[in-house]
């Protein structure tokens, strides 16, 4: 397997594999089996903190709300939180519920998109097409809230901008419904299929040990059973008032191997968790103001004569993500901004999941980590030997997936 | 190691640390946020340790628990660059995790600092994008590449430094290589620029 004369090397990007973003993964090939894989990331570096040090921070808010277009509440989120925490500011209640229910809403339709992702990768067209269907519900009820399908543009410091009122409970309690007796099915698809479970069981194993060594966060990891989770961990918004669990293998019956399998079930199942978290919220929900400081020009001001430092971390539904931000006083612009999304710390986690495994797998092991970065254009395979280079589109590297599942089918595989 | 009880609360932290750093630690603050109805706290720790007992505070950290590091964020200060390593302990706990903001100094003619990647393997993502976005060195890094930067990008400027390593006067050209590197001046202004001004 180490013979240097049989190695190959494929790097796949620049533009990616699963979803739609550019980045690139090297891999050394021996024959079919991956040696090494290796994330360049930072194709499209578009400088967001730096522009982010040049605003004011209710400038930085839609900044910061179109840093992802997935998870575009999970940005303003945290830069929110950590404004407020470096001013001083308190939101207020009602305001916490509000953002609560948002991110559940958003991480129902993050982990509706990624099923729908992770069956494309390996073939299955029609669960593509039936998962990006049933996820318009909960488009349509984010859109009814907010006034957006993305970038809801609902926070903002001290708040939110949009109340959840009574008269929209019915529409909500409808949407959940929905998804209640949809579950059923889900499972039956992703859990219950024979053919989908050859292409995911043991197949980009991430072990417990690996994936706390590597800092890696969310559904990557509770998949392997670590035990991270922002939301029970350290809760903030309104989620320390919640009943809510660690989402892993074990707790269902099912081993924690963190493999593709353990992956797709705990995002299921945090589906149903998220259902949970909202009918908690919808029932609880204090009554008040959802905004602490509706004079935005007061807030400003507030936030100029601001000085200190404060962190924003919390569970986006691909994990941990994290912001830091610094106020000066007398300084309107932030002094210091830093973001971290959830795939920077889960990148690392690829090495190990991608280690002996075979080109047809390399769509759903790049896409088990939930990447925002993706969809691969072309993929470049050079022999080291003669340094000739073939050339991989998206579609045959996609094509070379579908094709397993068909032998596996088939059963000659 | 971990002869620890976790979790481990606020003030234990902060003795664990004090004993174990001694003098060469400074500014420590303890915060506790109260939030939601229930008013649970989040926990946060911050301090700042001098560079030679920086590998020192991670090897603390180490003990804990395997470390988790969310991130390093870093600033320019003036005649210094700093480092905030953001750590979480308590992991697994409910409630309970406790941040851990270890803050180090580093003057600007000598941009030096250990890695720690023997230690918390995931670091590597970020003290490599420190070395290129504040243009410290990390010693015995692993693996020196770029990693977010076009390969295009002027080797001695650093988008986060606010000196004149920094990229003020080329924020507007970051798209053109050459003009970049030499920004017009008021004695040879850009051909076409500046009709905004």
């Amino acid at each position: 397997m180490s013979d240097k004369d049989t190695t190959y090397q494929v790097p796949i990007g620049p533009i990616h594999p699963a979803l739609k973003e550019p980045f690139m993964i090297n891999f050394r090939l021996d024959g079919e089996t991956i040696v090494d894989a290796e994330a360049h990331p930072g194709m499209n570096h578009r400088g967001i903190e730096f522009m982010g040090m040049h605003r004011n921070p209710l400038k930085v808010i839609p900044l910061s709300e179109r840093i992802c277009g997935i998870c575009s509440i999970v940005h303003q989120h945290m830069f929110t939180t950590a404004v407020e925490h470096a001013a001083g500011i308190e939101p207020t209640n009602r305001a916490r519920y509000i953002r609560t229910i948002m991110a559940e809403l958003e991480r129902i339709h993050s982990h509706v998109l990624w099923a729908g992702v992770a069956a494309h990768e390996i073939g299955f067209d029609t669960h593509l097409h039936f998962t990006w269907k049933v996820r318009e519900k909960v488009m349509d009820l984010l859109e009814y809230i907010a006034g957006n399908r993305v970038n809801y543009s609902m926070w903002t410091i001290g708040g939110v901008r949009r109340d959840i009122t009574e008269k929209m409970y019915p529409k909500v309690n409808e949407t959940l419904d929905y998804y209640e007796s949809l579950y059923k099915k889900l499972e039956e698809i992703f859990l219950g299929d024979p053919s989908i479970r050859l292409r995911t069981k043991d197949i980009g194993i991430l072990t417990e040990e690996e994936a706390l060594r590597l800092c890696g966060v969310g559904p990557t990891v509770r998949a392997s059973g670590v035990k991270k989770d922002v939301r029970i961990d350290q809760p903030y918004a309104a989620y320390g008032d919640l009943d809510l669990d660690y989402v892993i293998p074990s707790r269902y019956g099912y081993e924690n191997t963190g493999d593709v399998f353990s992956k797709t079930l705990v995002r299921l199942k945090e589906l149903v968790q998220s259902i949970d978290l909202i009918r908690q919220c919808v029932d609880q929900m204090p009554e008040g103001d959802i905004d602490s400081e509706p004079k935005k020009a007061v807030l400003l001001n507030k936030l100029k004569k601001a000085d200190g430092e404060g962190i924003g971390r919390i569970e986006a539904p691909r994990g941990e993500a994290f912001h830091y931000a610094r106020l000066k006083e007398g300084q309107e612009e932030l002094d210091c901004w830093k973001i971290r999304a959830s795939t920077y710390n889960n990148l690392t986690t690829y090495a190990p999941m991608f280690m002996g495994e075979q080109i047809a797998d390399i769509p759903i092991i790049a896409a088990c980590i939930d990447p925002c970065i993706g969809c691969m254009d072309r993929a470049e395979i050079v022999e080291i030997n003669s340094g000739e280079r073939y050339s991989y589109t998206h579609e045959e590297l996609h094509v070379l997936s579908v094709e397993k599942t068909k032998k596996i089918l088939e059963g000659s595989l | 190691m971990n002869t620890i009880d976790l979790p481990m609360s606020l003030d234990e932290l902060e003795s664990y640390f004090k004993e174990g750093l001694g003098d060469s630690i400074s500014d420590l603050r303890k915060e506790e946020i109260k939030k939601g109805l229930n008013n649970r706290p989040v926990k946060l720790i911050w301090f700042t340790v001098s560079r030679g007992s920086f590998r020192k505070s991670i090897e603390l950290i180490s003990d804990i628990q395997i470390p988790h590091l969310s991130v390093t964020s870093g600033s320019d200060l003036g005649d210094v660059v700093e480092l905030i390593y953001h750590f979480a302990v308590n992991y697994g706990y409910p409630g309970d995790e406790v941040s851990v903001n270890i803050k180090v100094h580093l003057p600007k003619d000598d941009l030096t600092i250990p890695t720690i990647t023997d230690l918390v393997p995931g670091a590597i993502t970020t003290e490599r994008e420190k070395q290129e976005f504040l243009g410290i060195k990390v010693e015995n890094i692993p693996d020196s590449r770029r990693l977010w930067l076009d390969e295009g990008f002027p080797e001695d400027r650093y988008p986060w430094r606010w000196d004149e390593t920094g990229m003020e006067n080329m924020s507007r050209y970051v798209h053109d290589k050459e003009e970049a590197a030499n920004p017009p001046t008021e004695d040879t202004p850009r051909e076409g620029g500046g009709k905004d001004e």
